[in-house]
């Protein structure tokens, strides 16, 4: 705040900034709850009696009557729920640790490794940040089911794995943002390995890959995310499969049998596949909003 | 001569070799899922965009036909004009709005204050759009729906969010912002802790107030932030796709189909892989395009410090 001493003209806008700041912050205020409403109206609805969860008024809190019993016929009516739950778990926590560990490595071989074709070989990469997955769908159902993956989880974990893409992402964005990070370590530290006598591979594993565990945990919360949340790859891949993963289970039940499933129970389902992302963003807030500031910045 | 040997040189004493061979075992997963599951299949929408194949025979030639056909799909039109009105409208709201929030956050309050505001804007973009999507059906409902129970409450007429042509495309654009305003407002945020505080010293100085800060200094030393913003939000409108199918399937009638809907649709329910194929080339197309734009435009009104 500016200084209330000062004569004439800047104290009063001082007072009208101080006005305008406080209006900023109902404004903010309000805009929040606007965000929370959603979330907060869902799990008051799972919380309360099944009969009491689609009314008109709506209710924000849950009341003395609260109650687990639409989680349980959620699970009770659904029971392939809880299985994939844990295929959303495994196939996200796969895709995660393959993708970061082999864009770790070539973002190394492209930030501080020579070797011919590297600058032609990373620009081939680049290319496909810009074209969205979406674009290779067709082609990619023919090979996914040209290798039999089509109908199983290898069709997610497979690229995912090897660094093509996660779902959402294109490998090169692992690529490039871990290259982004090599770049600034400095050339000593890197230096110092080769006089010891170490080899490329064994400088990047035991100096450069423990510097960069800050940027890959980054890099593993932003892919475990998107794998999670993805809707459209498991819809193409997976649907005509036994395994399947919450985004498509969800998506299932709230559309399934004409309307006549409850919402409680849509609500239930919905609220299982959020509340791990919630908690793990209360958990650690502060990391996750910088692992996806610093992949904006880039 | 000379050049030959220091070329011989570069690549093949003993130490460049160690690293040549470590440098091509450390891309070789990478290079291998490029090739096989993005360069193969990028050839191949080409390459079927010029023929008809449903997967159950061989594909077979067919000249311009699936890009003649396109021009006359009265269907392909009108998702077109319904992503390109989808773009639009999510494109300028996201990014406006993200650059104002992170504006106002960025001003001097409280930590925790801005860790709570922060958190409960950027939270629904973590969430996955199909979840959130479900949630928001129980909103958009005409009769039994929250928004329009508190509509009423006000005296306005029930809006028929999902079910009317004319509206639906505002619905699904709401949605979106609501999902994804927090990314954008999150890396605003990052790029405006970019700017010294300098700027802002002289601006008081000059006894200007906020608002004049933000469009003399804020805005113009943020661009370069704002064209990351606009392409990043562009590529992702072209492609929207998992709220709409949730919302409304892509109804009533055609009303919110969206070019991936139509790919979709086209590729596996009717098996027309070489038509899909030409449509997937026109979406590659749209982002290529905006992408050129931006950047083109960039040079023009982006200001690097």
């Amino acid at each position: 705040m500016s200084n209330a001493a000062t004569a004439g003209p800047s104290l009063g806008r001082a007072i009208a900034d101080r006005g305008t700041t406080y209006l900023l912050w109902t404004v903010l205020g309000l805009g929040s709850l606007l965000m929370a409403a959603p979330f907060i109206w869902m799990f008051t609805a799972t919380l309360s009696p099944m009969s009491q969860a689609f009314t008109l008024p709506p209710r924000w809190l849950p009341g003395s009557d609260i109650t687990i019993e639409s989680y349980l016929r959620a699970v009770r009516d659904y029971p392939q729920l809880v299985r994939y739950f844990w295929n959303s778990v495994y196939i996200s926590t796969l895709v995660t640790v393959g993708y970061v560990a082999v864009t770790t490595m070539a973002g190394y071989a492209f930030a501080r490794l020579e070797f011919p074709f590297k600058r032609l070989l990373f620009g081939m990469l680049l290319v496909s940040l810009m074209v969205p997955i979406q674009t290779m769908i067709v082609p990619l159902y023919i090979i996914m089911r040209g290798i039999g993956l089509l109908g199983t989880s290898g069709s997610i974990i497979l690229p995912g794995m090897i660094g093509a893409f996660a779902p959402g992402l294109s490998g090169v964005f692992g690529v490039f943002l871990m290259r982004q990070f090599f770049l600034t370590v400095p050339k000593d530290l890197i230096e110092a390995g080769k006089v010891d006598g170490a080899g490329p591979i064994r400088i990047f594993w035991t100096i450069a890959a423990p510097l960069a565990k800050p940027q890959m945990a980054a890099l593993a919360i932003i892919v475990f995310t998107m794998t999670w949340n993805d809707y459209f790859l498991p819809l193409v891949f997976m649907l005509t499969g036994d395994d399947q993963v919450l985004p498509l289970a969800v998506v299932g039940i709230s559309g399934g049998r004409g309307g006549e499933v409850p919402a409680a129970v849509i609500l239930a389902a919905v609220s299982i596949s959020i509340l791990p992302i919630l908690i793990a963003f209360v958990a650690m807030q502060r990391l996750i909003v910088e692992s996806f500031m610093r992949a904006g910045v880039k | 001569m000379a050049q030959r040997q220091s070329f011989t040189n570069k690549w093949f004493s003993p130490q460049a070799r160690q690293e040549t061979v470590a440098g091509f075992l450390l891309i070789a997963p990478v290079l291998c899922g490029f090739l096989f599951f993005v360069a193969a299949p990028m050839l191949s929408t080409f390459w079927l965009s010029f023929h008809y194949y449903d997967l159950l025979s061989a594909p077979k030639w067919a000249g311009l036909d699936n890009f003649l056909w396109m021009l006359d799909d009265d269907r392909l039109h009108a998702v077109l004009r319904n992503t390109l009105f989808f773009a639009v409208f999510a494109v300028l709201g996201n990014t406006v709005l993200a650059v104002i929030l992170a504006a106002i956050l960025n001003q001097k309050m409280p930590k925790s204050l801005q860790a709570v505001f922060r958190a409960a804007f950027f939270f629904p973009a973590l969430v996955g759009l199909v979840f959130v999507a479900v949630i928001w059906q129980f909103f958009y409902h005409k009769d039994l729906g929250i928004i329009n129970y508190y509509l009423s409450t006000l005296g306005i007429e029930k809006v028929a969010w999902l079910s009317n042509a004319n509206t639906v495309l505002y619905s699904v654009i709401i949605l979106d912002i609501w999902k994804n305003v927090g990314f954008g407002m999150l890396i605003a945020l990052a790029g405006l802790q970019g700017i010294s505080a300098e700027y802002y010293e002289a601006a008081k100085i000059d006894n200007a107030g906020k608002i004049r800060q933000f469009f003399d200094i804020t805005l113009p030393l943020l661009s370069p932030t704002i064209l990351f913003l606009l392409v990043m939000n562009s590529i992702g409108a072209f492609r929207v796709f998992d709220s709409i199918v949730v919302l409304t399937k892509g109804g009533p009638g055609d009303a919110s189909r969206s070019l991936v809907m139509y790919i979709q649709e086209v590729g596996f329910r009717d098996l027309e892989m070489g038509y899909a194929s030409a449509i997937s080339l026109l979406l590659l197309a749209l982002v290529g395009i905006v992408t050129i734009i931006n950047f083109v435009a960039s040079k023009y009104w982006t200001f690097y410090e």
